[in-house]
Order: C-alpha cells, then structure tokens, then sequence
C-alpha cells in the first residue's frame, strides 16, 4: 500500500488554478499563510483595563474605536464559576436598549461608573459589571442571559457584554484613565502582594482568597 | 348612359374646384393677414402648420399651397441676395412672432457663434440644441392667437395652438440648418450646445404679465402669494379657452406690434455627452482601496483602484479626471484580490469631449493599466446609460464567489473537512461587523450562503482553503469566524472550533454585464504569438 492511497484527506487537497493578470502569474492564495498569525483581537483591539476596586475589567479598543467591555481574565467570577447574567440593573433594562441609524441614536449614554450589568457567581457572590467607559450603548451581548457559562469557555472578545461607542473627542481621556497591559499587569502583582501579606498576618479566609493560588497560576501563564 | 355619366363627373369636378377655392382662399387669407401683421416667410409656414422639409425652401411650400408669393417675403427672408439687402439696415423686417429667430441674419450668427466657442474641442458626430427662448415669445404667439381668432372667428380652435410651436418649429427648421452646415448629426444625447436668447423687453413684459396674471386667474393669486411665472406656466394656462382676449388686451396688443429689436444671442454653452465606459477590473494587490482612502485629510494609501483606471482610461475623454464617477458592483476589502473574471466597474463621464472608443484604443488602455501590475481591466467599452442599473442589481442581487484562507489551531481531520462540505444553502444572521458599526446603522441581515467547500493544503493541515458562494452584501470575514458570536450561525459555530481567516480573495461575480469584448486586435495577437 502506498502511502498516499493510504492518506485520508488526498480527496481534499487544494489544487491551485493557475491564472495570468497583469503579465503575472496568480501567485496561490495559500502562499500568505502565517503559522504565527495575530487573533482578531491582536489584529483590530487595543486591550485596556479598568478596576472597580480590586476587580478588573477589560475594555477592548477597536482602532476606530468601537469598544468592547468583558470581564478581564484575572476577574474572580471566573474561578468561582459564572451562575446568571443580567442586563436588568433594577432602575433599567439595558437589553432594552435601541439604536437607530449611522449616528447610534437612542442609545443609553454610560459614564464608566454606570452598571452595566449584574453578574452571579456559583458560590453566590454579585458583582456588578461598570461600563468602564464613558460613551454610547450600541449592543448588549444577550446571549450571555441564556448561557452564562458561556463565559467560562468563550475565546478572547467573545464574552463581551456590551458594545460601546465613545465619543471621538473623549478617546484620548478615556485611554488616559483605563490601564494599558502592562500597567494591568503592574498593578495585578501589588494586589497579589497585598493580599498575600494579608494572608501572612491574618490567617481568617475568606472565599475570595482561596481562589487566590489558582489566580496566580493564571497571571504567570498570560505572562 | 352616357349622359347620366358625363353630368356626374362634371359635377364632382365642380364639387372640387369648390372645396380647392375654398381651402385656398382660406390659406391666402390666412398668409395675407399674417403679413399684414409683419409675419416672417417661416412663420406663416407654421401658421400653415407646414411639416418638416417643407420649411426648406419657403416660396416652393408657398407656392405648392397655392399661395401668391410676392416682395414681402423675399424682403424679410431667407432668399435675399447680398447686393438686394440694404447694407446697414439687414435688421430691417424682424418678424413680430418669431422676433427673427428663424432670419438668415440670426442662423449666421448663431453659427459664428458656435463656431467660435469650444466646439472643435469635442470631437462628437451628435449634436443637440437647447435653446432658452425669452418669454416675450411666447407672449407674441398667444398675441397673434388671439388675433387670427377675431380675425378667422371659429375657425381657429382656442385649445390647440393655430401654428407649429417655437419649440417644435426650432427642431424643424433650425436644427436641420446648424446640422447641416456643421455636418453632424442629430442626437438628443450628443454634445449639447445650450443657446441662451434674451430679448431687449422681456423685463417689462414679464412684469406687465404678473399683473395679467393677477387679473387672469384671480382665484390662484388670492392665495399664492408669490407667483412664479414661468414658461411651463405660460404654455399651460395661457391659451384663448383660458385667458380672455378683452383681459389680455389690457397689458397686450392684440395683434402684437412690430419690434425694433430681434432676440439677443447672449451665451452659448457647450456640455458634452455624459460617457459611460464599462468593463471588468481585476485586483492582483492585497495593498489597494477601492478608492482614495483619506482619514483626517491624510491618505492612508498612495492608490486606489479608481485613480489607476481613471488615470489611463479617463484622458481620452474629458481634460476633467476629478468630474468622472467610479461605479462598481459592489467592492472588495483593500486586502482582498479580485480575481477570475473580474468585478464589473462604470465610469461615468459627464462632459465629454468625445464619445466612442475603438477597441485598438481600448486595449491600449488595457495594457496601460496592465503596466500597474496591482489592477488589470477587461471588456472596455462604451455603453448606454440605461445599462447603468444593471451595475447596482449586480451589487444587490448577485451571487458572489469566494476563496478564503483559512487557518485552524489544530490539524484538518476528515471529519472537520466535511462538516465544511455544504452544498446546499443555508440563511445566517449577520449583525454590522464591528470594523464598520462606528459609521454604519447596526442591524441584523438575514444572508444566504448557497455553497461552503473546504480544501486543505497539501503539507499544512492546519490551512483550508475554503470556496464560498454567497449572497452579495455578506461578509466573509465575520462569516468564518463568527466575530465573537455575532454572525451566526458561522463557519466557527458550525464546527464549534475556532477558525480564523488569513486571506480572501474575490474569484467570481455572478453578473454577465458588461458584455465580453476581446480589444486585442486580431494583429496584434497575431504579433505576440510570434514573439
């Protein structure tokens, strides 16, 4: 048996069509491939960071920028498992927002404070997810209400909860106020030391801090 | 018998010589009162309301209608010899219906006029006229409406107007002249040469005719409080059924008085055809926009697709490169190739200097943008601005085709490449892609992908080459990888695995328009199989 009889995928390999343009042969499409090439996010976003006290967030920058809140992978629901979602904040139903036409007219208007959304937690804590941002709602990502869980699994971008549209006026201030990745990341390690010193004087746990080891397993693979 | 017969026959025959008295009493009287009146040789042919040719020799129509033709006409018109006509006084007999519009004197002036204007720059077969009459015109022909009624009573209708109109009479006899002496031909879509005539009271009569119209339709006036007179309104309203003769006289002379002034030539405006030329384009770069891309009045790219055809194709028509538009059905990502057959693309050309194209000058153009080497055109050619709506049916309703590179994380396994064999169609949800939503409206669009195939490279089995059959207005991109779950379903959520995309190139586009042209010369190709 030869090996190439024996090879399941021959049926689907790509023959190239050769054809001419210009006096130049089409070179094949599969010529641009790149073994390292950057996710959607490394290609289009600006990753950025933004705490509520101890608990970050992440704000993906889109160079025309369009952003994305989610919640930054150190954040402490995602050990303690997601249970529900919601885009009801009591006062107001942030599913229920509208956008009409090129200018996004109708959308709520969010100062970073402003809740965006209420998070549960298996282990039954609530944490209430700001808007990170200053700027206009554009789109809630209601697909999280139905599957919570999803954020535990999705990949990078795709547990966004909502779209934000700032203004183009305030992006320099709003950069100027979230953390960059590396600044995320400076202030993670002072939390974590601070935490652990805590740890050392106080031998009283918490929930919280027992998740804490597994937090910094996360923090040294991303670095 | 045969007396019965012969009394018969002398009767018909004096029946007719009846109705000829009778018919050519009638055009006698008619061109003799009309003369009386300082009514010009071609008039009185409209009066008679005298058909195309018939405008060419005017005696001969005169005398075929059986009407004395005598000094007056030879006087005021056409047939004057140079050494008959008093050398200052040429403007002498200026018509008081057509205010010399239809003269000898204003046809050469007219053509001098053209002649000195920048019609040699257009090299066009076509030609239209357009030309803006003063509303003094108009006012003459209502005039000596209202005349030839009192004069003719019932005989002439007071709905339908007793001569052949300005408008239609200037498509009769002024542009068959023009034409011929510029040796063109007629064509309502060729060079216009827009004529702008005034005359020396228009002001006064257009104001003497605000206060007829307050007189004429009270009504109307009551609750407009500005009334626009126009020519449309003129034409319209102003007839003997509507307006009273007793209401008109009291601004206008009924018949009109003789004018010292004919019409004025005061512009003449050139406006070539607008050109349309259609082809193919194909796009070798990954590196290209569609058009200039500009942010904060700063290009971000050097070219654009648009420019370079422009560039080679537009000079051949218009000095103007910047007035052409660049219409495509539909457009691809400035990172995308175009290949295949190419994406049909319009140019329109407003202004035109000329307006063919000889397929030895539109495979040079081909070649030209050949020499680019990012975007190469096919199938160059004129055509018809009806067709122009086949371009944007192209950009909605086609089916387009696409090659996409596409990487996993993981190698191919027989089972992923077949969950990516769909040939039949499937509908998809598909929100505005976040690299547009900041300028765009968000929607969800219901899209149909008609066909999915997936290949893998032979050595890489992490990169698939996927040909994908779509709905045009479906983006590609988003449908491979989801775009964070907001197309749906996608070829991500299909294999429930991440998939990225690397590389898009456009390989079809369903629309057979422009029609195939092969410009290469059949010497020419028979020159490069030598070589």
């Amino acid at each position: 048996m030869s090996v190439q009889s024996d090879d399941p995928l021959e049926p689907f390999y790509f023959e190239h069509e050769d054809q001419v343009i210009c006096g130049q042969s089409v070179s094949p499409i599969t010529d641009g491939f790149q073994e390292d090439y950057p996710s959607v996010v490394d290609r289009f976003f600006t990753r950025y960071y933004y705490f509520k006290g101890d608990v970050p967030y992440q704000v993906l920058y889109h160079s025309n920028r369009i952003c994305l809140v989610c919640l930054a992978p150190d954040h402490p629901a995602l050990c303690q498992g997601i249970s529900t979602v919601n885009f009801d904040i009591g006062n107001v139903d942030r599913s229920q927002n509208v956008v009409k036409g090129k200018g996004k007219k109708g959308g709520m208007i969010l100062q970073a404070e402003s809740t965006l959304a209420l998070l549960t937690t298996d282990t039954g804590e609530t944490f209430k997810v700001p808007s990170c941002i200053r700027g206009k709602l554009v789109e809630v990502n209601t697909a999280l209400v139905q599957e919570p869980k999803l954020l535990e699994q999705l990949p990078e971008g795709a547990g966004f909860f909502a779209i934000l549209l700032p203004k183009i006026e305030n992006c320099d201030a709003i950069k100027a106020s979230l953390l960059t990745q590396e600044q995320y990341e400076e202030r993670l390690k002072i939390i974590k030391e601070k935490k652990s010193k805590i740890e050392i004087s106080d031998d009283k746990q918490d929930s919280l801090r027992t998740e804490e080891p597994l937090q910094i397993v996360q923090i040294n693979l991303e670095t | 018998m045969v007396l019965v017969s012969a009394r018969t026959a002398l009767h018909v025959l004096f029946i007719k010589i009846i109705v000829f008295i009778k018919k050519n009493m009638k055009n006698q009287d008619l061109v003799d009162y009309l003369r009386s009146c300082g009514v010009c040789g071609v008039c009185q042919l409209r009066y008679l309301k005298a058909r195309g040719s018939e405008y060419k020799d005017v005696k001969e129509t005169l005398r075929k209608l059986d009407v004395e033709v005598n000094e007056i006409v030879e006087n005021g018109e056409a047939a004057i010899s140079p050494e008959d006509r008093p050398a200052k006084k040429a403007r002498r007999g200026i018509c008081s219906t057509c205010l010399g519009l239809f003269s000898e004197d204003f046809q050469m002036e007219l053509l001098a006029g053209i002649l000195a204007s920048d019609f040699a720059k257009y090299d066009c077969q076509k030609i239209v006229l357009a030309i803006c009459l003063p509303m003094s015109l108009q006012l003459k022909q209502l005039a000596m409406w209202f005349a030839l009624q009192r004069k003719f009573g019932a005989a002439v209708d007071g709905n339908n107007p007793p001569d052949v109109p300005i408008k239609e009479a200037v498509k009769l006899i002024l542009h068959p002249i023009i034409c011929e002496k510029l040796s063109k031909e007629y064509d309502a879509n060729g060079l216009m040469i827009n004529i702008d005539l005034t005359h020396k009271l228009e002001d006064e009569e257009v104001e003497k005719l605000v206060k007829l119209n307050k007189d004429a339709f009270p009504a109307k006036a009551a609750y407009q409080k500005r009334i626009e007179i126009s020519r449309g309104l003129l034409e319209k309203q102003y007839q003997p059924s509507k307006v009273k003769a007793e209401t008109f006289e009291k601004y206008f002379e009924i018949p009109c008085s003789t004018v010292e002034e004919p019409l004025k030539l005061t512009s003449i405006d050139l406006q070539g055809p607008l050109v349309c030329v259609a082809g193919r384009y194909r796009k070798l770069s990954r590196e290209l926009s569609h058009t200039p891309w500009v942010m904060n009045g700063q290009r971000l790219m050097e070219d654009s697709i648009e420019e370079i055809i422009i560039r080679h194709v537009g000079p051949h028509f218009t000095e103007r490169l910047d007035k052409i538009t660049f219409m495509s059905s539909g457009r691809e990502d400035v990172d995308v190739r175009c290949l295949g057959k190419g994406r049909p693309f319009v140019l329109e050309i407003p202004n035109a200097i000329r307006s063919c194209l000889s397929k030895e000058k539109a495979y040079k153009m081909e070649q030209a943008v050949d020499t680019s080497g990012k975007v190469s055109v096919l199938n160059l050619q004129v055509v018809a601005r009806e067709d122009l709506t086949q371009i944007k049916t192209g950009e909605e309703q086609k089916k387009k085709f696409y090659r996409a590179l596409c990487a996993l994380k993981e190698p191919v396994s027989v089972e992923i490449l077949s969950k990516l064999q769909i040939p039949q169609s499937f509908d998809i949800q598909q929100k505005t892609p976040i690299r547009v939503l900041h300028r765009r409206p968000l929607h969800t669009r219901p899209r149909t992908i008609y066909s999915v195939k997936a290949k893998v490279q032979r050595g890489n089995p992490k990169a698939l080459v996927i040909d994908i059959v779509t709905q045009a207005g479906t983006y590609i991109k988003e449908l491979v990888h989801g775009e964070f779950g907001r197309t749906t379903p996608s070829l991500s959520s299909i294999l429930g695995k991440h998939i990225d995309i690397q590389a898009l190139d456009v390989v079809g586009i369903d629309l057979e328009w422009p029609p195939e042209v092969d410009n290469s010369t059949p010497t020419e190709e028979g020159a490069t199989n030598i070589r």
